[in-house]
Formats: C-alpha cells, sequence, structure tokens
C-alpha cells in the first residue's frame, strides 16, 4: 500500500487550535498508477489540507477502512482514520461501486463520505453510485477545482457519529504561493531595463538638443 | 525638426550593455535561450499536430520545486502501464473466440490513462478501437488497434524527445550559480 503523508503531520487531526485548518484524511482507490500519481499530487497541492492514503484496489481499501471480513479487524483506529472515501468506478475484482455499497452496508463506515471517480459520463451509473449513497460523482481527469469540493463533504450534519464526525466547518484554502524565489538574474534583467530606457532618453535629448542648435 | 533615423543609438552599445551586466552568464543565456526556443517549438507542435491536449497543461501546473520531474514521471509511468496494455491487447486480439468485453476493458484502461496525460490521439484511436468492440467488429478492431500502437510509439518517441531536451535546459539557477 502506498502511502502519502505531508511532514510533520502530527497535529491532532480533530483539534483546530485557534482557526487553524484541519488535515482531512483521503483514502484514494484506484487500480491506475497514472491517475493515483496525479490525484496524489492534486490534494498533496492543496497546501497541507489532505493527508493522502492510496491504495491500488478495493480490497485493500477495504483493508485500510476494518472493513475487510477475513481478519475481522476492529474498527479504524486515529491511525488509519479516514475522512473520505475517493475511489475510481472500474476496477477489477471489487469495483468502486462494490467498494461504496461494502461501505454503506456497515454501521462503522456507514457515515464516511464516499465519492466516486469515474471517465464514463454515464447517468445511470451515477444515479445508481448516488442512490446507494456516494456524495458525489467525478469525472476524470480530475481538476484543481474537483479536488477543493472534497472538503465540503467532510462536513458534519446533526450530531456527531462514530467515524470521521470531528471535523469543522470548511476553512478557506490557503491562497497557493506562487513559490518563486527571486533569482538575481531577475535583479540584472530589471538592472538592465532600467539602462536601456536611461541611453534611449539620453540619445532622444541628445538629438533633440542638436537639431533645435 | 524631424528625428533623424541616423541618431538612433548603435545597436552596439547594446551589446556592450547587455555584456556589461550579463558578464558572467551572457553565454549561457544565449545557449539557454536557444534551448528554450526549441522547446517551445517542439511543445507547439505537440499541440498543433493534436498529440497533446489542455490536460497536458494541467500536470505541468503541479509541478513546482517539491517535485520538479513530476509531469516527466507521470509521463514516464503512463508509458510503462500503457506498453503492458497494449501487450495485454495484442495478446487477446489472438485468442478465438475473440473475448470483446475484455478487450473493451482492456482499452477502457488504456484510454483512461491517455486522457490523464493528455495524450489526445492516442484517446481518440482508443475511442475509435472502443467502438469496434461494442459492434464485435474484429477485423475494425485489427485495424485499429494498429493505429493505437502507431500513435502511442509515435507519442513515445516524440516526448522522449522533448523531456530530453527540457533535462539540457535545466533550471535557470544552475547557469547563473556556475559562473560564480
Amino acid at each position: 500500500m502506498e502511502e502519502v503523508k505531508e511532514e510533520g503531520e502530527e497535529m491532532d487531526v480533530n483539534d483546530c487550535g485557534g482557526g487553524g485548518l484541519e488535515v482531512v484524511r483521503v483514502l484514494v482507490v484506484d487500480d491506475s498508477p497514472v491517475d493515483r500519481k496525479i490525484v496524489e499530487m492534486l490534494l498533496r497541492r492543496s497546501e497541507g489540507i489532505f493527508d493522502v492514503v492510496s491504495v491500488d484496489s478495493g480490497k485493500k481499501a477495504m483493508e485500510v477502512l476494518g472493513l475487510n471480513e477475513i481478519e475481522a479487524k476492529p474498527p479504524n483506529h486515529d491511525d488509519q482514520k479516514i475522512d473520505i472515501v475517493l475511489t475510481d468506478y472500474c476496477m477489477p475484482e471489487m469495483t468502486g461501486l462494490d467498494l461504496l455499497k461494502a461501505v454503506k452496508a456497515n454501521s462503522s463506515s456507514r457515515s464516511i463520505p464516499v465519492v466516486m471517480m469515474s471517465s464514463e459520463n454515464d447517468s445511470e451509473r451515477i444515479s445508481s453510485c448516488r442512490a446507494i449513497g456516494a456524495e458525489d460523482f467525478i469525472l476524470k481527469p480530475l481538476q484543481v477545482k474537483d479536488v477543493q469540493r472534497l472538503r465540503t463533504y467532510t462536513v458534519p450534519i446533526g450530531p456527531m457519529s462514530k467515524r470521521g464526525s470531528k471535523r469543522k466547518l470548511p476553512m478557506a484554502l490557503i491562497a497557493e504561493s506562487n513559490g518563486a524565489e527571486a533569482r538575481p538574474l531577475l535583479a540584472k534583467v530589471a538592472a538592465f531595463g532600467s539602462a536601456v530606457f536611461l541611453t534611449l532618453n539620453f540619445w532622444r535629448s541628445s538629438v533633440m538638443s542638436s537639431s533645435c542648435n | 525638426m524631424a528625428l533623424h533615423i541616423s541618431s538612433a543609438p548603435p545597436i552596439s552599445a547594446f551589446h556592450h550593455l547587455l555584456c556589461f551586466f550579463f558578464h558572467d552568464t551572457y553565454p549561457e543565456m544565449e545557449y539557454a535561450s536557444s534551448l528554450q526556443r526549441q522547446l517551445a517549438s517542439m511543445k507547439k507542435n505537440l499541440f498543433d499536430q493534436g498529440y497533446l491536449d489542455e490536460q497536458f497543461y494541467q500536470l505541468e501546473e503541479l509541478q513546482d520545486e517539491s517535485s520538479p520531474n513530476f509531469v516527466e514521471e507521470v509521463v514516464t509511468l503512463f508509458f510503462r502501464d500503457s506498453s503492458r496494455l497494449v501487450a495485454n491487447i495484442d495478446q487477446a486480439l489472438q485468442k478465438y473466440p475473440q473475448d470483446f468485453r475484455r478487450l473493451d476493458n482492456f482499452m477502457h484502461q488504456l484510454k483512461g490513462s491517455a486522457s490523464s496525460i493528455g495524450a489526445a490521439k492516442m484517446k481518440n484511436e482508443c475511442t475509435s478501437f472502443r467502438e469496434f468492440c461494442n459492434k464485435e467488429n474484429r477485423e475494425g478492431c485489427l485495424r485499429s488497434f494498429q493505429k493505437v500502437k502507431k500513435e502511442h510509439a509515435v507519442l513515445k518517441q516524440k516526448l522522449e524527445n522533448y523531456f530530453q531536451l527540457l533535462r539540457q535546459d535545466g533550471p535557470v539557477d544552475k547557469a547563473t550559480r556556475s559562473g560564480n
């Protein structure tokens, strides 16, 4: 199982402190390594809002969620607490729809929002997923705006429930900083531009004065 | 009195200014800008000829200083995965009777990955193949698959060339620091 963690993310996900952003732990399920990598990056670029766990099959997702029938694990403890599941629809053996059904059928995981991803814009597929309890159905390839929407699905509705309920209202995403550091070359370009401007002005004024004479 | 054109500052003055301000980096700058022109031209051709679409730009937007080779990594991953899928489809096409559902599954995966990296022509050929699959037209599948393989090979070569040139270009900072 591939795991993507933010550095230094030891903070208690339930503690918002003085208005700090709460980390949302996302379980990404996709058999495509390309799509997994892209989704991980999309989530990572959301300025530490998402903590990502990614797996390549529905079966492994069940293990992470503690829904593996064979091992009969107890519900996930804090170290594997998942706030939201983002799963591909079409996967071999256990499809995203099977996973959705399993999550919603189990009392310990029922409250975890599940968002489906698919490259097919199939209205029947979308309807059936929503009827079973999917929060949303996103068309692939995912975009930044799709990832930003994920936070809205982790807002608690009504009284607290056992799993994935320790969430606050979503706060505005931190604006992405460009991250570009000032480069010495830019300073040189600016100085060069100024010198060109001054030179041109000098030449123009000298020509003007000579023509008047 | 009219301004005489001959009174314009000589071009050599600008050359002196360039050398004065960028004396330690001017040769590297010329080489870097030539590479960048080549890269820009290559990328433009890839888009103009329909090999890539908007999704490739989206990947580039995700690349940052903490993941400076993200796009190349994704593309490399794509070609590794897609080569496996192409081999699977090749094998499946040799079998008789044809399992069109299995073929369609493989091609669905290939199309999805192609779409994710912005490989427009490949995606379109995958769509054609799936249409033949749905009609259970084996001859159509075989013809279409040849096109898929061709587009796959062409795109692979073009992107390999592109990233090779991109690696030569490197980050700007390296060029300026090397002159110190």
